[in-house]
């Protein structure tokens, strides 16, 4: 019996031991999150003379009646074949009926599998087979990979879908590899413009965070905080999370109640926002605090759900259609039969390859029938692009290859509708 | 109070974190006492009975809006309550009493895994059923009706609708412990539980006592599924998994089959996720987020279990057929 009631307590310390070992690990790792992830400043310095240097740019020369080779690096196999055939048809839909002083446009496609290992393989193959300029990779663990090799070949590549925050930023002296572009929206943009928006419109000193668990919310709602702290802001509170499909959010509530924050952000999707924000506005201390979500909040059934707690709120929504997103959708239906709504970076990668294509025919010059490409000027006119009839809308490149100034809207709801601010 | 429990938050947080916790513990009691019933009597976990909750909650939200939804006030908003919860009582009890004939009675001497995968099944059903085919994956929202406020004293407040959910689900948990231990229904359920070939002996109505027990357990879940609306607005298919879950769990934790076990449970289970986690951030070096709350309730759990194995409540293990 004695024995019995021992291994008892054993079991139960065990446990709880294991849980705080658990728990101050999963500490740990927030600090180190917070310190390597810290944003502008230091990080980020953009493109370098040094960079340029470094980067194999040469003059090609295409034969006359020979065809101008774009190529496509994107998953055209496997797991993620799904996501990267309509990526690939897209950018070639981009093409159709193109032509370049003459000469055919050819779209020259390889699998880079959406892998580490796929895209510098990839891009082997599309330096080998002469392409001028790439759509691609497609993952940011392949693009990482094979940032080097076009680099080195000169060949200068947009991807359509890479997001990871660190591929502009990679740690080397010369900077963010010169010849690497990329058309989405990064979290990290619409953090930074929800943070400038917080400070400089709402005044906030202080905000609340609370996020979805899942890899979007958990993104999002700490680069919200790095760039708020950064902006002078203090977050307080602990940020809390929560599971999909959570519908009790009275105890976070409480606690928001005794941070007294300037505002409440969420990271998440209007699906849980919903009942938060109506449980938010039932606490009479915090009917009027300002409460601000993301792209996954911004949906109409947020008002038609929350009514009347849905007021005032603020949402913030990168991206655009653009005004070519109807051409694409077109275009893309004829050629493919495929659906635009439904293609996932689609219409990024139809914008990719328009901005490869009108660089090229901005800088090609007819030499008698054969065309000469600088790719340093390729390089540069596709840096300085201002695309404004894209499918995601009007897009620029910074000067690290990031898309400038994604359009990040805001909107507040007034009357039970989504008002831009300006 | 000692000054340690003041230290991160004020009397006041912790207050609203009982408060939060009394009644996020009032609902799964009520729930928790459908899933001890049909244990006791069968030895069945029914798992449908998340649903069965579901079921109320859809009820009550239909009786409400047709009632005039947001127009409703004054005294036609206490009227308007009790009609919802009276629709939603009945709604629930003829799920669950359907849920009995179709899914569980004809496995009546099956192996005991085939019931268990029967209402595995009748529950992805259900929710699935109300969220794709009926809603569309959409949400519905209770209208606020309730009078705001809180009663408040010094540092303790509670919202008006706080306690009303406390207030109500305390005299509805009174009401059924009256007709199990008052009634001849009650008598004879529990004379089944105790044994169903003796009882089938005394003349009982076996088949008719089961059926009774899933409609008194589904009653409860059927009001608390209409407060639960009313204190958290949102409702859709599948809201009644994770209180489900939860409910299960206080059964368990209270001591399966007992009826004060699974109250106890239940508010043992509400506390302990809205203060046990605040608690344990008083011990100095320790920041526990949010969404570990549910990592210690259930570490609780089954600390609770490794020192009493059948629950709070022991139930009597004599009894087995």
């Amino acid at each position: 019996m004695r024995h019995r009631t021992w291994s008892r307590w054993f079991l139960a310390i065990a446990l709880l031991a294991l849980i705080a070992i658990a728990a101050a690990a999963c500490g740990d790792d927030d600090d180190n999150g917070a310190a390597t992830t810290a944003p502008g400043g230091a990080a980020a310095k953009g493109f370098t003379d040094a960079g340029y240097k470094a980067a194999g740019f040469k003059t090609v020369t295409i034969d006359s009646g020979a065809s101008v080779k774009i190529g496509v690096s994107s998953a055209l196999s496997g797991d993620v074949k799904g996501l990267g055939v309509p990526i690939a048809d897209s950018a070639e839909t981009a093409g159709d009926g193109v032509t370049i002083k003459g000469h055919k446009v050819e779209f020259v496609r390889e699998d880079d599998l959406c892998s580490a290992e796929g895209g510098p393989a990839a891009a082997d193959r599309l330096i080998k087979a002469n392409v001028v300029a790439v759509v691609g990779p497609i993952c940011s663990g392949g693009t990482r990979a094979s940032l080097g090799a076009y680099d080195k070949a000169g060949i200068t590549h947009i991807s359509p879908s890479a997001t990871a925050g660190d591929l502009t930023t990679p740690s080397r002296a010369e900077g963010p590899y010169v010849t690497f572009f990329r058309v989405p929206v990064l979290n990290g943009d619409e953090a930074k413009a929800q943070a400038d928006f917080a400070k400089n419109t709402l005044k906030a000193k202080t905000a609340f965070v609370v996020f979805d668990t899942d890899d979007y919310g958990k993104d999002l709602s700490q680069q919200f905080q790095n760039f708020f702290t950064a902006g002078g802001g203090k977050i307080v509170g602990s940020p809390a999370g929560y599971e999909k499909k959570q519908n009790d959010f009275k105890s976070v509530i409480t606690s928001i109640k005794a941070a007294k924050p300037d505002l409440v952000y969420l990271a998440g999707f209007y699906g849980e926002a919903t009942p938060f924000l109506q449980q938010l506005r039932a606490e009479s201390d915090l009917k009027t605090t300002p409460f601000m979500g993301g792209d996954g909040v911004k949906n109409d059934e947020l008002i038609s759900g929350a009514k009347d707690a849905a007021e005032n709120a603020y949402l913030a929504l990168p991206g655009e259609r653009g005004a070519g997103f109807a051409n694409y959708a077109t275009k893309y239906k004829a050629k493919y039969n495929g659906d635009a709504e439904t293609a996932t970076f689609g219409p990024e990668a139809y914008d990719a390859a328009t901005i490869i294509l009108r660089a090229i025919d901005k800088v090609a010059k007819d030499d008698g029938g054969k065309l000469t490409i600088d790719m340093k000027a390729l390089n540069d006119a596709i840096k300085t692009t201002t695309l404004t009839d894209g499918a995601t809308g009007t897009i620029k490149f910074g000067n690290d290859g990031n898309r400038a100034g994604a359009a990040v809207k805001f909107f507040q709801v007034k009357s039970g509708k989504y008002v831009e601010l300006k | 109070m000692t000054p340690l429990f003041l230290a991160h938050g004020s009397a006041e947080f912790w207050s609203d974190q009982t408060v939060n916790g009394l009644t996020t513990g009032s609902i799964y009691a009520l729930v928790a006492l459908g899933y001890t019933m049909v244990y006791g009597i069968l030895q069945l976990i029914n798992f449908a009975h998340g649903e069965v909750f579901m079921v109320g909650a859809f009820a009550g939200y239909g009786v409400l809006v047709a009632l005039g939804g947001e127009d409703i006030s004054g005294v036609m908003v206490l009227v308007a309550i009790i009609l919802a919860l009276a629709a939603a009582g009945a709604a629930s009890a003829v799920t669950a009493a359907t849920i009995e004939r179709v899914a569980y009675r004809p496995l009546r001497n099956a192996p005991r895994l085939a019931p268990l995968i029967s209402a595995i099944g009748v529950s992805i059903f259900l929710s699935h059923l109300v969220d794709d085919g009926f809603l569309d994956g959409k949400s519905k929202f209770y209208p606020q009706i309730f009078p705001t406020g809180d009663l408040s004293a010094g540092p303790l407040s509670i919202s008006y609708l706080q306690l009303f959910l406390i207030g109500s689900s305390l005299v509805m948990m009174a009401g059924l412990y009256w007709v199990v231990q008052r009634t001849r229904t009650g008598k004879a359920i529990r004379a089944v539980s105790e044994s169903r070939e003796n009882a089938a002996l005394m003349g009982i109505d076996v088949d008719r006592m089961i059926v009774a027990t899933f409609v008194l357990g589904a009653i409860m879940a059927g009001f608390g599924g209409v407060l639960y609306g009313l204190f958290l607005s949102s409702i859709r298919g599948s809201m009644g998994f994770l209180p489900g879950v939860k409910a299960f769990t206080a059964a368990v934790l209270g001591g399966i089959g007992s009826i004060p076990g699974a109250v106890v449970g239940g508010f043992f289970l509400g506390l302990t996720e809205s203060v046990g986690r605040e608690l344990l951030n008083e011990i100095p070096g320790v920041n526990l987020p949010n969404e570990w709350k549910d990592v210690v309730a259930f570490a609780l759990l089954v600390v609770v279990l490794i020192f009493r194995p059948t629950g709070i409540f022991r139930q009597r293990e004599t009894k087995r057929a």
